[in-house]
């Protein structure tokens, strides 16, 4: 393997990104937790919705902040790495990602200062608003940059100059791409499911402690509920999803399943191992006719193999194919997990099963691997193209050297090691003391040592006059 | 510790302020976040310019 500007430029940004995904994935699915919570608290008045919100919106207000700094970071780097592809696609990509920042800064972060700072100043119904409002944003947020890599996946409604660059003649097509709707769907589900897994294992483990702590039995509960619907609802948005990959991406699809061969009843790849240089699995598990089944719902439909495809054309294979089994093992194993959970609660006992309880904190980082593995399978199934069949990554990278990637792409992985670290160690930590309110610590006893006193820091007698 | 910095909600019974004060403190809070938003934008911009 060469490391050129290229390959660390893709490195980078592959690095960059997979730190912001897994934040706004939490925060998206937490924000509309938190106005779950305050609506349930304001109708119900129970105690538990209040103090899980309080808990929770902690772990929004840092988890948010760690979201924003990773975002930005790659806001430059289409300037700094990416510079030909900003120069001719921002006429079209620049103004999807406008509204991003404007539904993230103007939404987000301007009524998450009433949500931390407010609700004693602007009461009960103006803060709810404000979550609500926060919750929106999130949403909006995904839209937009969902929307604008949707374009990207399957460029439509623009014409292309002589220069080179793209011009939008038709907003709503670039909008509303036709694979948008499936990967919107798909990818706030994945969010909800990776915040409801996390508020499931972060429960758990308070529960594995104290069986009796009442608000981690509630925000258990609710985690189950969920993704127990959640789960089954993703694996139909992902079939969906991959059915239009089949009708629009036929390479990215060929490498999802590992199919080298232009064939009817094409089977269905449990494990492989795909070979570019032999343009062949060199072991393969499979079901036989199955995959045309999922790919085009019959089994005798013909589904295109990678050697329709020149060499030149093809994204990788290995990394597309793991990281698509990755996701969907992890994804069958919430479906399993929710009907568990289901059933445990048909019967009100979830949060006395240590063996579920166990399976739920290990489960609780899932759903940041899958969102991983689902962005590894959507970009790196779209090479060798930025912008798919018009623009090649190659055509898109900055004119920059090998050495200046290298020195940016360490100095980003040394700093983000270090930033991410703590924030997430700050966030385990919170999660690890609980949602129940601590009692007030007790007054400390009157002092009888005047200050300056020499043996001021030695334990008291408890009959020690004082000097 | 976070949990210093962010108001709990008003104690059940507490009087409430008027609505004008009520909805002064939301516009204020909201504009003061997106100032300070912009304030840090605005920074980032000067330095790598």
């Amino acid at each position: 393997m060469h490391f050129d500007a290229l390959l660390l430029s893709r490195l980078q940004f592959g690095f960059t990104i997979a730190f912001h995904i897994i934040f706004p994935s939490f925060t998206i699915g937490l924000a509309s937790f938190l106005a779950v919570l305050e609506g349930l608290w304001l109708t119900t008045k129970t105690t538990a919705f209040r103090d899980l919100y309080l808990f929770w919106v902690k772990i929004f207000a840092i988890s948010f902040g760690m979201g924003v700094v990773s975002g930005v970071v790659m806001s430059y780097e289409f300037g700094t790495n990416w510079s030909v592809f900003s120069t001719v696609a921002s006429p079209v990509i620049g103004p999807l990602l406008a509204f991003e920042v404007l539904a993230a800064f103007f939404l987000e972060s301007s009524f998450l200062g009433v949500m931390l700072f407010g609700w004693r100043r602007v009461g009960p119904s103006l803060h709810f608003l404000a979550t609500l409002l926060v919750a929106v944003g999130t949403l909006a947020s995904a839209f937009w940059i969902v929307s604008a890599n949707s374009w990207m996946q399957y460029p439509a409604g623009f014409v292309r100059l002589a220069d080179g660059s793209f011009r939008a003649t038709d907003w709503m097509a670039v909008i509303f791409s036709p694979t948008f709707p499936y990967r919107l769907s798909h990818m706030v589900l994945a969010a909800y499911l990776t915040t409801a897994l996390v508020v499931g294992a972060a429960s758990a483990w308070r529960l594995l402690k104290d069986p009796d702590e009442a608000e981690s039995g509630v925000a258990l509960k609710m985690a189950i509920g969920m993704f127990a619907i959640a789960a089954p609802l993703q694996l139909l948005a992902g079939d969906l999803s991959g059915k239009q990959v089949g009708k629009l991406q036929p390479a990215k699809l060929a490498a999802i399943e590992a199919y080298w061969e232009t064939r009817t009843q094409q089977p269905f790849h449990i494990i492989a191992i795909p070979d570019r240089a032999t343009e062949s699995n060199r072991f393969q598990v499979a079901v036989p006719k199955l995959g045309s089944w999922i790919a085009a719902g019959d089994v005798n439909a013909k589904v295109t193999g990678l050697k329709a495809f020149a060499p030149s054309d093809r994204p990788p294979v290995f990394i597309v194919f793991w990281a698509f089994r990755v996701m969907v093992g992890l994804g069958l194993a919430m479906i399993g997990l929710g009907a568990w959970g289901a059933f445990l609660c048909w019967r009100n006992t979830p949060e006395h099963s240590r063996l579920f309880l166990r399976a739920m904190v290990a489960m609780g980082p899932a759903g940041f691997v899958s969102v991983v593995c689902g962005w590894i399978v959507a970009e790196v199934g779209r090479q060798p193209y930025v912008i798919y069949g018009l623009l090649r990554t190659a055509q898109g990278v900055s004119p920059i050297s090998t050495g200046e990637v290298s020195v940016s792409l360490i100095t980003f992985m040394v700093v983000y090691a270090i930033i991410f670290s703590v924030g997430a160690l700050y966030i385990l930590r919170l999660m690890n003391s609980g949602p129940s309110p601590k009692p007030e610590a007790a007054a400390p006893p009157p002092r009888r040592r005047p200050p300056g006193y020499a043996l001021a820091a030695a334990p008291a007698p408890p009959d020690e006059a004082a000097p | 510790m976070a949990a210093s910095i962010i108001e709990p909600p008003p104690e059940a019974g507490a009087p409430r302020e008027a609505l004008w004060k009520r909805l002064a403190w939301f516009a204020g809070l909201a504009i003061a976040s997106v100032l300070a938003t912009a304030t840090v934008a605005y920074l980032l911009k000067a330095l790598l310019r």
